[in-house]
């Protein structure tokens, strides 16, 4: 996600790229970084989530400045009103404002998306680590395991589980990430499987080197890399569930607004406001373009071989 | 060879199979105290009420029995009760899964018959403006929420449409309530949904077919082709696509399972009366074992499509080996 590049960022020489012979040798997080900062469209998206995700964890301060409402403030007087002067993207059928309403939703999706995210990759790592270190019937059993929540079409899974634990924010990422975690194991696996053969792996365990600490301190390193651009791959799609549970009634639950549940009341008004059906939409639209197409150059930055 | 191959992955897949039930039953188990949520609170029962709903139910079963009774009634074609009226589960199914092959089939072939020629003309014309058009159309596909491309369709060509007196499309359901049902009714009923859903379908497969299509016009025998006068157009075409086409067809392969739950969500938003929205409504309810019948249905096909698609794979490809 944003994270390694950011720290990145801080590592970097002063000198810009050199090319030719002449240019010294880089470490692969500075190449990847370099190879990130050239693509334009990728670090635009990229910056456009930055701002997105800054403007989520300051909406307490944007209703309080900008749009001067708070999202459940309901204002009987100017109901379906059009964006304008007084509403700057229009109000809902209580009246409630849907810019400030937007910038609410926009913490429960991308704080969903995020925390989803993470538990996937906490999960998958270590499953997927386990699975490939230790081989044999660990191996087996735990990848048989992914096997059959892959095999659970997963839409079907999620209405399943939503019904059986009513989800707030932290147990809709844990439904979701429940699916999200077994590709990410696969991953895993693999890159351990082949980076498990090399020397330093050997040198590593001649010096006495426990398993816990090859695995955290010599695997981990070195499948990072997929890990970040699967993460950075995966933050669209997770938006895009995400969305649609909240839209369907299995998620968020209103009143508190997410770009999902906003569509849920929307559908009801047609005939009065098309603009409560359009704008979380393209809301949403956006954001995963931008979290695609930033996805893409970080696979093309971090793992070139990939590129297509 | 083959046969030794067909028997490991059939093996794997009722492991998978065993699998899925076992964490179905787990996640019913952890909830199958309160079938209803609030049962216990409910001033009006008695405890002796409620611990003769839950016999009645088969609720104090212990595990293993309730297990391997769910096991034997879906051998034997039987997904369970429904909570709320004791219907059978098969039966929901299918009456309802003719209108969901309706709808996914049609969307999965608008899917390919546009997909092909997009991504033929992507391939050929490379780098020009139409291929760049093609290219953000495909990437929009994937990131347009299909629920909101359904509902702003119904704003433009139900809603508007309507409003303007113009002829518009119906925007839910399968065929009309009154006097509906023939051809043309279905087919108008048919339009909206299944553009959403193919949209999805042919921005995949239209990038997957000019990359494939791409790699394929590089390979030397193409080239042997031109080089011996053959007409592009024959080149392109008789060469050139008819092999680019090969690995889409196990692509449309692993699609299979899509078929009974690719469109769940668009199913909803349509009120298309499928299997999606049978899960969906009952989900509402809490009929969880309905949801469960259909979720554990579902799988079986997912399954039994992978294995498909497989095995297609190794038929129209002779360069696969069954190691």
């Amino acid at each position: 996600m944003i994270g390694p590049s950011r720290v990145a960022e801080l590592d970097m020489p002063a000198a810009g790229v050199e090319t030719g012979a002449a240019r010294p040798a880089q470490s692969y997080w500075n190449e990847s970084w370099e190879r990130l900062r050239a693509n334009r469209l990728g670090m635009a998206t990229g910056v456009l989530i930055v701002v997105l995700a800054l403007i989520a964890i300051l909406a307490p301060a944007f209703s309080a400045v900008v749009t001067h409402y708070q999202p459940q403030t309901i204002d009987l007087d100017s109901t379906f009103a059009r964006p304008g002067v007084g509403h700057l993207l229009g109000s809902d059928e209580l009246g409630r404002d849907t810019l400030t309403r937007l910038i609410w939703g926009a913490r429960v999706s991308l704080g969903v998306a995020f925390l989803t995210v993470a538990m996937s990759l906490f999960l998958g790592t270590t499953v997927g680590m386990m699975a490939g270190y230790y081989g044999g019937w660990i191996d087996d059993v735990l990848m048989r395991l992914v096997d059959t929540v892959l095999a659970i079409p997963a839409i079907f899974l999620f209405i399943l589980m939503s019904i059986l634990i009513r989800p707030n924010a932290i147990t809709l990422a844990a439904i979701v990430a429940s699916v999200g975690w077994g590709q990410v194991a696969r991953l895993v696996r693999g890159e351990v499987l082949s980076v498990k053969q090399r020397d330093f792996i050997l040198a590593t365990r001649s010096i006495g080197a426990k398993d816990s600490r090859l695995m955290v301190r010599h695997l981990l390193p070195n499948v990072l890399p997929v890990l970040i651009v699967a993460a950075s791959l995966g933050v669209g799609q997770i938006i895009l569930i995400e969305a649609a549970l909240d839209f369907l009634g299995l998620g968020i639950q209103p009143p508190t607004p997410s770009w999902g549940n906003m569509l849920t009341n929307a559908q009801s008004y047609f005939f009065r406001s098309g603009w409560l059906v359009a704008l979380p939409g393209i809301t949403i639209f956006m954001t995963v373009l931008a979290s695609n197409i930033f996805g893409n150059a970080v696979r093309d930055a971090f793992d070139p071989r990939l590129k297509s | 060879m083959l046969a030794k191959y067909v028997a490991r992955r059939f093996f794997a897949s009722v492991i998978v199979v065993l699998g899925v039930t076992a964490i179905t039953l787990a996640l019913m188990k952890t909830t199958s105290g309160s079938y209803v949520p609030g049962i216990d609170l409910n001033p009006a029962l008695r405890p002796e009420d409620i611990a003769r709903l839950r016999s009645q139910l088969g609720l104090d079963l212990p595990p293993q029995v309730w297990y391997a009774t769910w096991l034997w009634n879906v051998l034997h074609g039987d997904f369970g009760r429904s909570m709320i009226d004791g219907s059978r589960v098969t039966d929901h199914i299918l009456e309802r899964l003719p209108n969901t092959l309706e709808l996914t089939g049609t969307a999965i072939l608008i899917g390919v018959i546009a997909a092909v020629p997009l991504g033929v003309v992507g391939a050929l014309r490379r780098g020009s403006k139409s291929d760049h058009a093609l290219t953000v159309t495909s990437v929009a596909g994937f990131a347009v929420p299909q629920f909101w491309m359904g509902l702003m369709l119904i704003l433009v060509f139900s809603v508007t449409l309507e409003q303007h007196g113009l002829p518009w499309l119906p925007s839910s359901g399968a065929y009309s309530a009154f006097n509906g049902g023939d051809f043309l009714d279905r087919l108008q009923h048919l339009i909206l949904p299944a553009t959403v859903l193919s949209f999805f379908y042919m921005s995949t497969w239209s990038r997957f077919i000019r990359s494939s299509m791409l790699e394929v016009l590089s390979q030397d025998y193409i080239r042997t082709a031109r080089a011996k006068g053959m007409s592009e157009r024959r080149v392109v075409y008789l060469h050139g696509l008819r092999n680019a086409l090969i690995p889409l067809i196990t692509l449309i392969g692993l699609e299979l399972p899509g078929l009974v739950s690719g469109g769940l969500v668009v199913e909803v938003v349509f009120g298309w009366p499928g299997i999606g929205k049978l899960a969906f409504e009952r989900a509402l309810q809490y009929d969880y074992t309905t949801v469960m019948g259909v979720t554990f249905f579902a799988t079986l096909l997912v399954i039994a499509g992978n294995l498909l698609a497989d095995l297609l794979y190794g038929v129209l490809d002779p360069r696969i080996r069954y190691g």
